[in-house]
């Protein structure tokens, strides 16, 4: 009977293994074994050299600037959404008129693709007529035309605009779940021992939300990772490398260039980097688990 | 001074009026015990005392001070819940302070007063540890600590000790008791169950839809009762309601139930020839041995608690089973019938609008 159960098992669980084998393992375990070769992703001839791809990178200007630019959209595309999430939630939470009706428009933008975001937003930047410098015209009196997504000292920080005003509705709908989920008590035990707004919410309502932000931030990361498109699409990288980042970079040395054996090894660090970060992620989740259960 | 007054509170939520003109006086040091089913009333009075929900009509004072519309951290009151409201990111001591923090005490003065709470409670060791790693009980007990170190005029509790098992409970209860005793303070104290009520209060006050329909010792409750809801309420096993009917033909009232007929000679009642509602406390149904029964019954069940056996019993006159105590040595068995009377002295009779007669 047992034996019988565990052949079921076996059958039911082949389909999404098999998936997962082809779709995931499969390339992970290529991208490895690629990183150290130096195939330029066509030819049949290739060898093997060893870690000469892996000491590249210690040489290479473009990887390390992707490197500090990776650093801070990783930062920027966490914080920023987290933090005005948080705000929108509260705001909304405090039973503002429309409330309702404001959830649901910032949370639209997390339902279109990245690429239709980043589309919109080359518009709004756009020099000429993008809404952005018209704005900033009407309340200056002025007629600005500055390139924002070409010059290279705002062409990361608009990309990680977009990405904010994309992400923000998805932070905010999982800390409006969590406000909902802290006990009305431990608020009433506030309003008995006299708390100010200011005291109830740093002392209780933020760390109450503390297993909503493992969420947020846990999703955030995770997806500022995995944040490739909407760079592509706004600047692919530009102007001069100011918002290449080291999925981009791995892109561009492995299908612009052809090296696709280098290309390999920077996505083979770009993995190392997520787990360190998943690693981390799991280790405050028990720790958050242990004391709000 | 800490006396409590309600005076003529109404609450309403929208349309519908939950509270009905409450009026009680609670003395100072007195523990008052609201006890009524659920959704009567009891902790939303209990609520517009702490001024967690806002009064509809009358007034609330707490000593000579009118606190109808003051907020709740300026009553000087300090109430415990039924889920103990600890704040989980925090310690026990943290927890205990936690008022104090808020209104910015030094830290050695509040390891001082938390340090002598925590002995008082009896929950020194724990002060370290997050509420999650307490036991029911023990987080009960930090959250009256919380409640302490206040030292608030008023001590009001929300069911505090509904989510404890029976015999923890017991435990709580009466260091509660204790408490009482040793705080100068005026308690007031929500429950469903009448034996919290009966053990704990100095007066108890019984709620029903809103409105209070008696007020009282718990002996003067237990036998007094105003009517078939609060004599139906108080006691455990509850009365037994038996519906019969008063005969004065022959002079003194009789009442008369099935084939049996009780006098009713109570002179202080005035009784109409009529239908009443007779109530009998399991104690006050005795078996009639060397004596003339007024009845007699069939054992249904026989519940053997330890200390006494409770009989459940079928009769002609009752579509629900009587319920009688025995001695526990009794050898009393299902189906057996038993030859019963009346302790016609402690039998109350209520009037066909329930109110005692």
């Amino acid at each position: 009977m047992e034996r019988e159960t565990g052949v079921w098992r076996l059958v039911f669980l082949a389909l999404p293994l098999g998936v997962f084998t082809v779709l995931v393992i499969w390339p992970l375990a290529s991208s490895f074994y690629y990183s150290f070769t130096n195939w330029n992703g066509f030819s049949d001839n290739f060898e093997f050299v060893g870690f000469s791809n892996f000491n590249k990178l210690w040489t290479d200007k473009l990887f390390f600037n992707a490197a500090v630019n990776t650093a801070i959209w990783m930062v920027a595309a966490v914080l920023i959404p987290t933090l005005l999430g948080l705000g929108l939630a509260l705001l909304i939470d405090s039973r503002i008129p429309g409330g309702p009706v404001f959830k649901s428009i910032f949370y639209f933008p997390i339902c279109l693709s990245a690429v239709v975001v980043g589309q919109i937003w080359i518009w709004i930047y756009q020099p000429d007529w993008g809404l952005l410098n018209v704005a900033i015209g009407a309340v200056t009196g002025s007629s600005p035309d500055f390139a924002w997504l070409a010059k290279p000292d705002t062409a990361l920080g608009s990309v990680i605009a977009a990405w904010a005003w994309q992400h923000t509705g998805l932070a905010m709908v999982i800390y409006l779940a969590g406000l909902t989920s802290i006990p009305e008590d431990l608020l009433e035990v506030c309003e008995i021992e006299g708390a100010s707004t200011w005291q109830r919410l740093r002392v209780v309502i933020i760390p109450l939300l503390t297993p909503a932000t493992v969420v947020v931030v846990a999703l955030n990361v995770i997806n500022s990772l995995k944040g490739f498109e909407i760079l592509y699409i706004m600047t692919g990288g530009g102007p001069f490398n100011s918002s290449d980042t080291l999925a981009m970079h791995m892109y561009n040395e492995s299908f612009k260039k052809y090296l696709m054996g280098y290309g390999s090894a920077i996505s083979v660090v770009l993995f190392i980097v997520a787990l360190t970060i998943i690693g981390i992620y799991f280790r405050e989740l028990k720790k958050v688990d242990e004391i709000y259960g | 001074m800490a006396r409590l007054v309600l005076d003529n509170i109404t609450k309403s939520f929208g349309t519908v009026q939950v509270i009905n003109g409450i009026d009680l006086a609670i003395a100072h040091r007195e523990f008052v015990v609201f006890v009524g089913p659920s959704g009567c009333g009891k902790s939303t009075m209990l609520r517009m005392i702490a001024g967690l929900e806002s009064v509809s009509g009358g007034r609330i004072v707490i000593g000579d001070r009118d606190v109808t519309h003051v907020a709740p951290s300026k009553r000087e009151i300090a109430m415990v819940f039924q889920s103990y409201a600890l704040f989980p990111h925090l310690t026990v001591a943290e927890n205990i302070g936690f008022g104090l923090r808020l209104a910015n005490t030094p830290k050695a003065e509040i390891d001082r007063q938390v340090g002598e709470v925590a002995r008082t409670l009896q929950i020194e060791q724990l002060l370290e540890r997050k509420p999650r790693h307490l036991s029911g009980g023990q987080r009960q007990r930090v959250a009256i600590g919380r409640s302490i170190i206040r030292n608030p005029k008023v001590f009001l509790f929300d069911e505090p000790l509904s989510n404890l098992d029976a015999s923890l409970r017991v435990q709580m209860r009466l260091e509660i008791a204790r408490l009482h005793q040793r705080l100068d303070a005026t308690m007031v104290y929500v429950t469903h169950d009448q034996t919290e009520a009966m053990s704990l209060a100095d007066r108890i006050v019984v709620f029903n839809a809103g409105r209070i329909e008696q007020v009282g010792t718990p002996i003067e409750l237990y036998e007094k009762p105003a009517n078939t809801f609060v004599a139906g309420f108080i006691g455990a096993p509850s009365m037994n309601f038996i519906e019969a009917r008063i005969d004065s033909s022959g002079g003194a009232p009789i009442a008369r139930f099935g084939p049996a007929s009780i006098p009713l000679a109570d002179a202080e009642r005035r009784f109409q020839p009529g239908g009443v509602t007779l109530g009998v406390r399991p104690e006050h149904i005795l078996i009639a041995e060397g004596r003339t029964p007024d009845f007699t019954a069939t054992v249904e069940i026989v519940e053997k608690l330890g200390a006494e056996s409770l009989v459940y019993l079928q009769t002609g006159f009752s579509p629900d089973p009587v319920t009688m105590r025995v001695s526990p040595e009794h050898p009393v068995k299902p189906g057996d019938s038993l030859p019963l009377c009346l302790d016609q002295n402690r039998v109350h009779c209520f009037a066909s609008d329930g109110a005692a007669i």
